[in-house]
């Protein structure tokens, strides 16, 4: 350790630039990309994704050699009724995928409150919102692009399986399209979602809770609920938690009046996303850091 | 330059900062000096823009922090110890910081080779102690050249040389012209680095003056004096309003009545003086003097508590 006395460094002119929000926006992707546990979540969650459109792809395809299914299950009148394709078997791994990237849009907020990270930060952004705008660019691009990726080679590495199975993923089918492209946006929303409860919550185990809850217990929960009872009300509850309408826009979309049309489903998980990171974007302006 | 106006701050029923007022001057070392709990944290937090003040304002170089256009470029601080994610080493954790305002990687490597981290740059900082934590929090400090530095405690931690080396660096950036406001529950540490002093207690400033003066103004002036006719001269002493009190090796020890004073009694009453020594109070029993009050209404919260003794008393 140095005990000189600091000589040079402290008078030499630095350059130091005002802050913007692109420079901003570097200094939060390097602080995505230099943590492992990051790094890992995000790799994991791809692999896990394929894994799971290929898994799925097999008990397909083994499912297909059986004798009522010799025309292919894309003819399946049950299959069908239950909005089976191809794309639903690439896409999947999406529900583990919200976990995944839920749980890490909370962390990249709640760690800099936790490890006190943000006090740093805040003192380099003094305004905040900029940070918070691009913790949200961060998140929500590495959702999109990684799941687009992991999509792209469960379609190729599933490609064999569906096509023997008689499940083959048809690109030129609008609404098969859109589950594709849904899988990828609803992912990127529920990221955004986590990101808004994480910067609201603060605390890690609170915050992971709380998405959690909404995404996976709740909607369980209510599941047996609409079932249990006639009540119309548990109806609309059910079809406006923000999972079971998010998840609209990956599914086939078979028409039924239990559930919202794929893109109303969507607007409405995205509505409440908005409304989120609105309070979320007040809170963090006023609050102590 | 750092200007406080009537800055207070209210944690529900609890005034951590009390209408405080004061400007802390470029070219100087400012010490912050105050027991623990005094309110220091949560000025220096204030100044920073990550408390919000309940009242009153604060700007740093003529603005509130937050309206600089570089605000690394005009207030470095160190606000605590290792406010840094552990998975993260110390080097990108620099650049990550240094990236919003363009600041070179080139300027990283310099801070971190002036604050002794070379050596441990690239690992993680979970593993740092708490000395190259404090040492990591300087470095980032003075990441932007900035034109003030805000260092709260920045000794804590520290070896020796560490300790000595935070000392010299204050005062050279002082020296260069650069307004530096370090903050500190121990006197000795803010008499041997400090110009100016700030002292605070229970979220009120107790003094704002020249470490000198401070010393100086102390209310407790002792003189030594020595005489063989030790009776006779207490007794003019106390007739003149001076507190005699008998020291060790037999001198006595008079306060209320300077040395000059004491001389001129002794001439006048024909006493043979031995020893005539004025005893210029520490700066250590001045703090103690002025925060009295704050360091026994701590003691008195902890006990009702139950709580461990206040280290809010200097040592």
């Amino acid at each position: 350790m140095t005990t000189t006395a600091p000589a040079r460094g402290a008078t030499q002119a630095v350059a130091v630039q005002r802050v913007t929000f692109g420079r901003v926006l570097r200094g939060e992707w390097i602080k995505f990309r230099t943590l492992r546990s990051t790094v890992w979540t995000v790799a994991i969650t791809a692999v896990v994704m394929v894994g799971l459109a290929l898994m799925m792809a097999a008990i397909m395809q083994v499912a297909a050699d059986t004798p009522e299914m010799s025309e292919g299950m894309s003819q399946d009148p049950g299959l069908q009724a239950i909005g089976l394709t191809g794309t639903t078997i690439v896409t999947f791994g999406y529900s583990f995928g919200a976990l995944a990237v839920g749980v890490l849009a909370t962390l990249i907020v709640t760690s800099e409150y936790s490890t006190g990270t943000v006090r740093s930060t805040f003192a380099a952004v003094p305004r905040r919102l900029p940070v918070l705008w691009a913790k949200l660019v961060v998140i929500v691009l590495t959702t999109a692009v990684v799941v687009a990726v992991a999509l792209a080679i469960a379609y190729v590495a599933t490609a064999p399986l569906l096509d023997r199975a008689g499940l083959s993923v048809d690109l030129s089918d609008a609404e098969q399209v859109r589950a594709l492209a849904g899988c990828v946006l609803y992912l990127a929303t529920v990221a955004a979602f986590a990101l808004a409860v994480g910067t609201l919550m603060r605390h890690s185990a609170g915050a992971i809770f709380t998405v959690v809850a909404i995404f996976f217990v709740v909607p369980l929960i209510f599941s047996i609920v609409v079932q249990a009872t006639d009540a119309a009300w548990t109806d609309w509850v059910n079809k406006l938690l923000p999972s079971v309408a998010g998840e609209r826009v990956i599914s086939r979309g078979a028409e039924t009046d239990a559930l919202l049309d794929p893109w109303v489903g969507y607007a409405v998980l995205a509505g409440y996303t908005v409304v989120l990171l609105v309070v979320a974007a007040v809170t963090l302006r006023r609050r102590d850091a | 330059m750092i200007e406080a106006h009537g800055l207070t701050k209210r944690y529900g029923p609890q005034l951590a900062v009390d209408d405080v007022t004061f400007t802390v001057r470029p070219g100087t070392v400012t010490g912050f000096l105050g027991p623990n709990g005094a309110g220091k944290s949560t000025t220096m937090r204030m100044i920073m823009g990550l408390d919000r003040p309940t009242a009153g304002d604060v700007t740093v170089n003529g603005r509130p922090y937050a309206q600089h256009a570089r605000p690394l470029a005009e207030v470095g601080a160190l606000l605590e110890a290792k406010a840094v994610h552990p998975g993260r080493t110390a080097r990108q954790h620099l650049l990550a910081l240094a990236a919003t305002h363009g600041i070179a990687p080139t300027r990283v490597d310099e801070v971190v080779e002036l604050t002794g981290l070379a050596a441990v740059a690239r690992k993680r900082v979970g593993g740092f102690s708490l000395g190259m934590g404090q040492r990591l929090g300087i470095a980032v400090a003075l990441l932007g050249d900035p034109r003030t530095l805000i260092l709260d405690e920045p000794v804590n931690g520290l070896d020796p040389e560490g300790v000595l080396w935070v000392r010299n660096l204050a005062r050279y950036l002082a020296a260069e012209g650069r307004t530096v406001f370090l903050s500190s529950h121990l006197m000795s540490e803010v008499a041997l680095t400090a110009d100016h002093v700030i002292v605070i207690g229970r979220g009120r400033i107790l003094a704002d003056m020249p470490v000198q003066q401070l010393v100086d103004g102390a209310s407790r002036h002792v003189v030594r004096v020595r005489s063989p006719q030790a009776a006779d001269l207490a007794d003019a002493l106390r007739r003149e309003g001076g507190t005699v009190a008998p020291g060790d090796d037999g001198a006595l020890e008079v306060t209320g009545v300077d040395a000059a004073r004491v001389g001129e009694l002794a001439a006048a009453g024909g006493v043979v003086l031995h020893e005539l020594t004025p005893v210029a109070s520490t700066l250590e029993e001045a703090y103690l003097e002025l925060t009295a009050d704050a360091v026994e209404y701590q003691a008195e919260a902890l006990d009702d508590a139950a709580g461990p003794t206040p280290d809010g008393a200097p040592r």
